[in-house]
């Protein structure tokens, strides 16, 4: 049987690709699909590195997978150390570094015969092969079928699910705010924000120890904020209503500030 | 058939209704095959079926190892070959469907319960359809009598799995809304704002100290530009499945595949499993990593030759470290699992296997105390309360009185049956599952580790009776009991069933069993996550965890987050207090029910708010409409579980009255206090 090195030319790609595509710019979908690429190739790598390929079925994969998911803790932990900023960079490096290390590793192993390729992992004696199944039926085209029935059935519950969720109805609010500014204490935000579902009007009138100071008429869209910043005075008082229109007769909302000074 | 003929099969077929040889014999053990690896043989075979189906099935012997893979040895085993005779009337494709249906009709509850119909009897009916749909083939196939190939077991495994998983999926399907999903969202969100691990999170402070879950879920966003709920999803869906793959396979390695589906549909019917253990957690995560631990485990301490060890041992410790770099609690279980499987090991006589698996203990144990001296000294300050909650109860239950039970309403009584029955029959299957390995299994190490490992079912009913939230303990110590618990209880059920068949029709026999087997698997939905009153995704409800979520409230954390900065000590109550810590990154506190309950406040409230140094309280008037729907209203509240009506109003409007402060948001429901100009802050 030729010794084929297949796999090893495919996540060494798959890292070079990654690179590729993240200094082009590539589309969001392609970063997407070799990112997780990027991430699954070091587990299958260091599993062929690691585990005798007499190891084959879940085990191999679970093993593959969870090494995939292990990589970024404990590199993660390490680059940190190193006072290495974890961003994309950092962990595309780590990644493709690991996956190219496990790759000339693997290449190294199998040259020595240490290692054989996956074609040989199971050979064809119907002995060797147990975990691939051989005691189960072939997959007939009606169970392969139901099965993609119930993959795109699965998918209709999500979908379903997030529409759901799109439509539930909760109750509408309108925020009201005046709070001092974290940075300067004399002056303050005063915003408003319209969560009502759909377009509304208010007043917003402020008051300064209790007079009318300005009024304001808005109009916001659901979704929509408003905001200023006022001018305050340490011992005086402002305070803000807001109606909602056309009702005058009662605040809608209501917020003031206090004498900051205690006592 | 006769007995007679049974008999005579079973001696034909070799040892697998006694798979070891003799207690004294312990050379007999482990002997090399061709490879000079130990055959270790399963409890119940690859090719295994129970005896009144034997009749009908073809058999040829084919000796192969637990591994399958070829070779001789001692412990041959028969292979039963398939034929029609024994194939099951339920192809997986079909439970697959049934399954996928099964999720479809519970996100059509959720969304029934979505627009209005959270109430709903119809809507409470579908989703125990839907549930039925999912369970029911599943467990029925995989306790049937027929032949199961060893990629049906696996695959009903993962149908299960993936199944519940998408069932979680479809009750919050788009944001996190689970008090502990949120903390670690705020986490991961931290770690990419930074590029820093380590960092703050006033929620829950010791998360940032275990960073494995953020780490692979900034490392997915960065790398793919996805959000980090979605990466999130990724995470912890993946991690679930593997777990429960980790689970199946050392299960499998230790007695065979049968056996191993059996013992992971009883662990399916874990409470916390299904929900709780699929959560963007850091446990669901580290439980990958401890399953990897101990099937590595498993691997290196098989007779076997040095290189092949080699790959194994670095697995087990890349696997222990991971584990205690992801999760506190999850690392210390996993030192204990060593201790007990090299404890098991030498009680089994098996002298090799015990220093293996001593040395992986004494590795797993120096690397989470060098974790915790030097990266996570927090720790210990973490479950000071949970030990002395505990210490407390069993000091309580020894001078003769029960010390607390949960604040939580009891729920249903069909559902508190449902537990009592469920408990009672797994602490019958454990004295049954030891009596068989005694019997027949005491020479095998990991089935000796696990019978005493299972011991911890008892304990933590015991914690649940007796400890200041032990309902709350128990369940995350679940996780871990159940492993050996449902094992042990698959020996008992299996030999129960196998005992069954020579005395009544095989169809009794698996109908019973699917009894049994659906009244630990609804318990674990009924008494699990989401609690009965939020069964169904619906309107706001007061100190409703998920259901307590909303635009509202999400609003008032991120208002707070930009226009007062993070890290602001935030009074609360229950439902608001993960949304401010999350979406808000503030530092909400936890015990501050002294400020909400009583019309007035005192010098003494003033005093206690300044020491703790209150800045903001965060006032829900629905407080004063509902009472808790988990039987309190803050995260620490003293009056948990007696109120019989809401808040007084006044209790809440007091803060209005108070000089110095000032009402700097209202949103309707929620108000906030700045409380600094009454000088309870600095």
């Amino acid at each position: 049987m030729r010794r084929s090195q297949a796999d090893i030319a495919v996540t060494a790609a798959a890292s070079a690709a990654y690179w590729a595509a993240a200094m082009l710019g590539a589309p969001a979908t392609v970063m997407t699909v070799l990112g997780i690429a990027l991430i699954v190739c070091p587990g299958y790598v260091w599993a062929e590195v690691l585990v005798s390929p007499r190891v084959i079925g879940l085990e191999r994969v679970a093993v593959a997978a969870s090494l995939s998911l292990a990589l970024p803790v404990l590199g993660g932990v390490a680059i940190n150390a190193a006072g290495i900023p974890l961003h994309r960079a950092a962990w595309a490096g780590l990644l493709a570094s690991a996956i190219l290390a496990g790759d000339a590793l693997l290449l190294a192993l199998r040259r020595t015969g240490r290692r054989a390729p996956p074609s040989r992992h199971a050979p064809p004696s119907r002995h060797a092969s147990p975990s691939r199944h051989k005691d189960a039926p072939p997959l007939a085209a009606w169970h392969a079928a139901a099965v993609g029935v119930a993959v795109v059935i699965a998918a209709g519950a999500v979908v379903l699910s997030l529409a759901s969720a799109a439509k539930q109805a909760y109750p509408g609010f309108t925020q009201l705010w005046l709070s001092t500014s974290v940075r300067n204490a004399r002056v303050a935000a005063l915003g408003v924000g319209n969560h009502q579902g759909g377009t509304s009007r208010y007043r917003l009138v402020l008051l300064r120890q209790g007079h009318v100071s300005t009024t304001w008429n808005l109009t916001l869209s659901d979704g929509q904020t408003w905001q200023r910043m006022i001018p305050v005075t340490d011992g005086y008082s402002v305070a803000a209503r807001l109606y909602r229109l056309p009702d005058l007769a009662r605040p809608y909302r209501y917020v003031t500030t206090e004498d900051q000074s205690p006592g | 058939m006769t007995a007679a003929s049974r008999r005579q099969i079973r001696v034909q077929e070799g040892p697998d209704h006694t798979p070891y040889p003799s207690p004294g014999r312990p050379s007999d053990l482990h002997p090399a095959g061709p490879g000079g690896r130990s055959q270790r043989p399963a409890l119940l075979d690859e090719g295994d079926t129970y005896p009144a189906q034997r009749s009908t099935a073809h058999r040829t012997v084919t000796g192969r190892p637990a591994d399958g893979r070829p070779g001789g040895g001692r412990h041959r085993r028969a292979q039963i070959t398939d034929t029609p005779a024994t194939r099951a009337y339920l192809p997986i494709s079909v439970v697959a469907l049934s399954a996928a249906t099964g999720v479809l009709v519970v996100a059509g509850a959720y969304s029934a319960g979505r627009l209005g119909y959270a109430n709903s009897r119809a809507a409470d009916l579908a989703y125990w359809l839907g549930q039925a749909l999912i369970v029911i083939p599943v467990a029925s196939r995989l306790l049937s009598l027929k032949f199961l190939a060893a990629s049906e077991t696996a695959a009903l495994v993962v149908v299960l799995t993936v199944a519940e998983y998408l069932v979680k999926l479809c009750y919050s399907p788009t944001g996190f809304a689970f008090v502990d999903e949120l903390a670690h969202w705020r986490s991961t969100v931290n770690l990419l704002h930074t590029s820093k691990l380590f960092t703050v999170n006033y929620m829950l402070p010791i998360s940032p100290r275990y960073p494995g879950l953020e780490e692979v879920t900034s490392a997915l966003t960065s790398l793919t530009g996805l959000p980090v709920f979605v990466s999130g999803l990724i995470v912890a869906g993946v991690a679930h499945l593997l777990f429960v793959c980790l689970l199946y396979v050392l299960f499998r390695h230790i007695g065979g595949r049968r056996l191993a589906g059996v013992a992971v549909l009883i662990y399916s019917s874990n409470p916390d499993l299904p929900y709780f253990g699929s959560m963007f957690v850091y446990e669901t995560l580290a439980v990958v990593f401890f399953g990897l631990a101990l099937a590595a485990a498993w691997r290196v301490a098989e007779r076997q030759p040095a290189g092949r060890r080699a790959g194994w041992l670095t697995i087990a410790i890349l696997a222990i470290a991971a584990t205690t770099v992801t999760h506190h609690f999850t690392s210390f279980m996993l030192v204990a699992a060593l201790v007990l499987v090299s404890v098991g090991s030498l009680l089994a006589g098996d002298r090799y296997s015990a220093a293996w698996l001593a040395a992986l203990a004494l590795v797993s144990g120096g690397v989470v105390v060098c974790w915790v001296m030097f990266i996570a000294p927090g720790t210990v300050r973490y479950f000071q309360p949970a030990a002395a909650g505990l210490l407390q109860g069993f000091h309580a239950l020894l001078a003769g009185r029960f010390f607390a039970a949960s604040s939580a309403p009891p729920g249903p009584l069909s559902n508190q049956a449902l537990a009592a029955v469920a408990a009672l029959a797994m602490s019958a299957l454990l004295p049954a599952g030891w009596w068989q390995v005694w019997r027949h299994h005491r020479r095998q190490p990991w089935v000796v580790g696990m019978a005493i490992g299972s011991l911890g079912w008892y304990v933590i009913v015991v914690i649940r009776l007796v400890a200041v939230d032990g309902n709350e303990l128990a369940a995350r110590a679940a996780t871990f009991v159940f492993i050996p618990a449902s094992l042990i209880a698959a020996i008992a059920g299996v030999r129960i069933m196998r005992a069954g068949t020579m005395r009544w029709r095989t169809s009794v026999v698996t109908a019973v069993a699917l009894v049994c087997a659906l009244t630990f698997l609804f318990n674990g939905l009924v008494n699990g996550w989401p609690p009965y009153w939020e069964r169904l995704p619906g309107p706001h409800q007061v100190a409703g965890f998920e259901r307590s979520v909303g635009p509202e409230e999400i609003a008032a954390g991120l208002w707070a987050l930009s226009a007062l900065g993070p890290g602001n000590r935030f009074a609360t109550d229950l439902g608001n207090y993960p949304v401010l810590g999350s979406y808000g990154d503030q530092n909400p506190l936890r015990d501050v029910a002294y400020l909400y309950t009583s019309p007035r406040q005192t010098p003494s409230d003033g005093l206690r708010a300044q020491a703790e140094g209150v800045r903001y309280a965060l006032v829900d008037w629905r407080l004063a409409r509902s009472l808790p729907a988990d039987g309190k209203y803050f995260p620490v509240d003293p009056h948990a579980g007696k109120y019989t009506h809401p808040l007084p109003i006044l209790d809440l409007t007091k803060f209005g009255h108070i000089p110095g402060v000032s009402r700097v948001y209202d949103s309707g429901n929620i108000v906030i206090y700045d409380l600094r100009g009454a000088g309870h802050a600095p």
